[in-house]
């Protein structure tokens, strides 16, 4: 049952039983190198987690592991509760229905209008008319913000703001319970990176989204995230809430949040 | 947990129940235009509704909006806040959605003009293409040590070392079909010795140099479109430009060196083939000695005949490597496009070898070689 979906409940007061995502113990090695080791994480229904970590520091490698992208080399990953190792491929396929993922590049298919693209998941898992499919795939357009000319032009033709648009309103067409987005607002302009903010907020009170994702923004995770996990030499260097962070004694978050960018966001969004 | 969204009338309240979400309203979608809909004031009761997602909400705001339009007043009932919220939201936006714009497809004359000039603008590229690529070739032949001389040679390798087990097993295996057809013809007339003449002179003249172009136009060719289609499109090409390299000094004419060297090569080493792979023809099937047949070979093939095929080596290389490399520029845009142009460049490379093959045969017989 999903009607007792408390978008407006505040992360926190859920239990334990909304975990929807889990890794325990989560490692990954290519050969003797360490890219993550021992991650433990809970993601909470309703939750907006942001991972964030220097560059080459493993949180993308952490989301692709997440977000059933690859195969841990140490330690499980849950989702609602069921260690994904031991699904078969139509129980993952299942669960890859519950969640959007947006790529960092959109990652849409370029012999594909966006309409085309937005239809794709929809025209697969449902059995609804094309008219209607279209109808939804326009309102998802809508919802992410691009305006209607854009649905008929191909990713090549789209500027880098518009992809990332485009990439969102695939990502969200088959309404998940679980979104990851992939650097959303890296290479857009401040509006647009607002308005990308705004619409994950809108869509997890709609939808009672669960959001992961990683970023570099700082004004992103003062406006969206309700827990932050900084990485670090592939492990969890520290975690809270970015006040939380801010004030952290962890010498390597410290440098991370009081680098003179992290500073003049926090001070905008004061 | 997984129920299909039902609708219920009684007077003039509907119920609805289930789960409103894209999986489960496709029956719902189909029957909504047949239904019987109240006279005036309808009351839609969403308190049975288990789950709603955005496609859920915009179906019924849809219909809300036709039955508004049709002059009813329509209401919410028990719906929950969840659900309230989405269609707050879907509602919000269901004026200002166009219908999806309807790709547009030219007609029949219209077609013939868009294909005629995408043709032509083509054909002007690939004059632009050769004109650089000579201005290129020029500057290089007045100033040869500014070719890059490690990048041909790593072409050569690609291109001509590499190539050898697959040119020389093929043109093995031609010389053998040659053979085996001339040698049943040959042998009803009881003239045997003459298979020499036919693997010789077919091998030497046509087969070896076409065999090999065409190896090497899809083996070659699709690579170098391949290679600077991705560069296109990982916008190398134009780092190359700001740093101030010319693409095509350094993409393109160690590949057109490398190639017009390595395709003779590859040749003589495919007539080689071939003549052995007749040799063993011969022999096994018509017991012609393997003395006689080379010795027959030395009198059948003419030092002309040797050159007029070799010879078209190099001009089927220079086809190939500039076809292979003009497609990979033509790029546009994604990786659907550099398989696109990949595509072409094979297929043009070897019509283009074929039809130069054909000019050389008009030309050869009107000069008697």
């Amino acid at each position: 049952m999903r009607n007792e979906q408390l978008a407006h409940q505040s992360a926190t007061e859920l239990t334990h039983n909304d975990c929807v995502v889990e890794a325990r113990d989560l490692g990954v090695r290519y050969g003797d190198h360490r890219v993550l080791d021992c991650i433990n994480v809970r993601i909470r229904r309703g939750e907006v987690l942001a991972i964030v970590g220097g560059s080459g520091s493993g949180k993308s490698t952490l989301m692709r592991q997440l977000a059933l992208l690859a195969t841990p080399t140490e330690g499980s990953v849950r989702h609602f509760g069921d260690d994904v190792a031991a699904l078969n491929e139509k129980q993952l396929n299942l669960l890859r229905q519950r969640m959007g993922v947006m790529f960092q590049h959109g990652a849409l298919f370029g012999d594909q209008t966006v309409l085309e693209n937005v239809s794709l998941p929809l025209q697969e898992h449902t059995r609804l008319s094309q008219t209607l499919i279209e109808q939804i795939a326009m309102l998802k357009i809508a919802m992410a913000g691009l305006k209607p000319d854009a649905a008929a032009l191909f990713p090549n033709q789209l500027s880098g703001g518009m992809r990332k648009r485009a990439a969102v309103a695939r990502s969200i067409a088959l309404d998940p319970e679980i979104l990851f987005l992939d650097e959303p607002s890296s290479g857009l302009d401040p509006i647009s990176a607002d308005a990308i903010d705004e619409l994950v907020l809108e869509l997890r009170a709609a939808l009672g989204l669960t959001v992961i994702l990683v970023t570099h923004d700082m004004s992103s995770l003062w406006r969206v995230a309700d827990r932050i996990l900084f990485i670090a030499n592939a492990r969890i260097a520290a975690e809270g809430t970015i006040a939380e962070l801010v004030g952290s004694d962890n010498e390597l978050a410290r440098d991370f949040f009081h680098s003179r960018r992290a500073r003049s966001a926090g001070a905008a969004d004061d | 947990m997984d129920g299909n969204a039902e609708l219920t009338m009684s007077n003039s309240t509907v119920c609805c129940s289930g789960d409103w979400t894209a999986p489960h309203i496709h029956a719902i979608e189909q029957r909504l235009p047949g239904l019987d809909w109240p006279r005036t004031d309808i009351a839609f009761d969403l308190s049975g509704v288990v789950r709603m997602d955005t496609p859920g909400a915009w179906l019924l705001c849809r219909t809300f909006a036709e039955l508004r339009g049709a002059g009813k007043t329509v209401r919410v009932q028990g719906a929950s806040e969840q659900a309230t919220q989405l269609l707050e939201i879907v509602q919000a936006r269901i004026g200002d959605i166009p219908e999806p714009p309807k790709p547009y497809v030219p007609g029949f004359l219209e077609n013939i003009g868009i294909h005629a000039t995408s043709q032509l603008r083509q054909y002007r590229d690939l004059l632009n293409f050769i004109g650089n690529l000579a201005v290129v070739v020029g500057q290089a032949a007045l100033r040869p040590w500014r070719i890059r001389g490690a990048l041909v040679v790593r072409e050569l390798e690609l291109a001509g070392l590499n190539a050898l087990p697959i040119v020389g097993l093929l043109s093995f295996l031609v010389g053998v079909v040659i053979a085996y057809q001339g040698g049943v013809v040959l042998r009803d007339y009881g003239a045997t010795l003459y298979i020499a003449d036919i693997v010789g002179l077919a091998t030497i003249r046509e087969l070896g140099p076409l065999i090999t172009a065409i190896i090497v136009a899809g083996r070659t060719g699709s690579a170098y479109t391949a290679q600077i289609g991705t560069m296109v499109v990982t916008e190398e090409v134009d780092a190359l430009r700001s740093i101030g390299i010319p693409p095509l000094e350094m993409l393109v004419l160690p590949k057109l060196i490398a190639l017009v060297i390595a395709l003779p090569l590859l040749t003589v080493f495919a007539d080689f083939m071939g003549l052995l792979g007749g040799m063993v023809m011969a022999n096994t099937m018509l017991g012609l000695n393997p003395a006689t047949y080379i010795g027959r070979l030395a009198e059948a093939l003419t030092i002309s005949s040797y050159l007029s095929g070799v010879g078209k080596a190099p001009v089927f290389a220079a086809i190939i490597a500039t076809v292979g490399c003009f497609r990979g520029f033509q790029v546009f845009g994604s990786a659907e496009s550099v398989g696109r142009q990949t595509t072409i460049s094979v297929v043009e490379s070897i019509f283009l070898v074929l039809i130069v093959d054909a000019a050389f045969s008009v030309a050869f017989s009107h000069f008697g070689i």
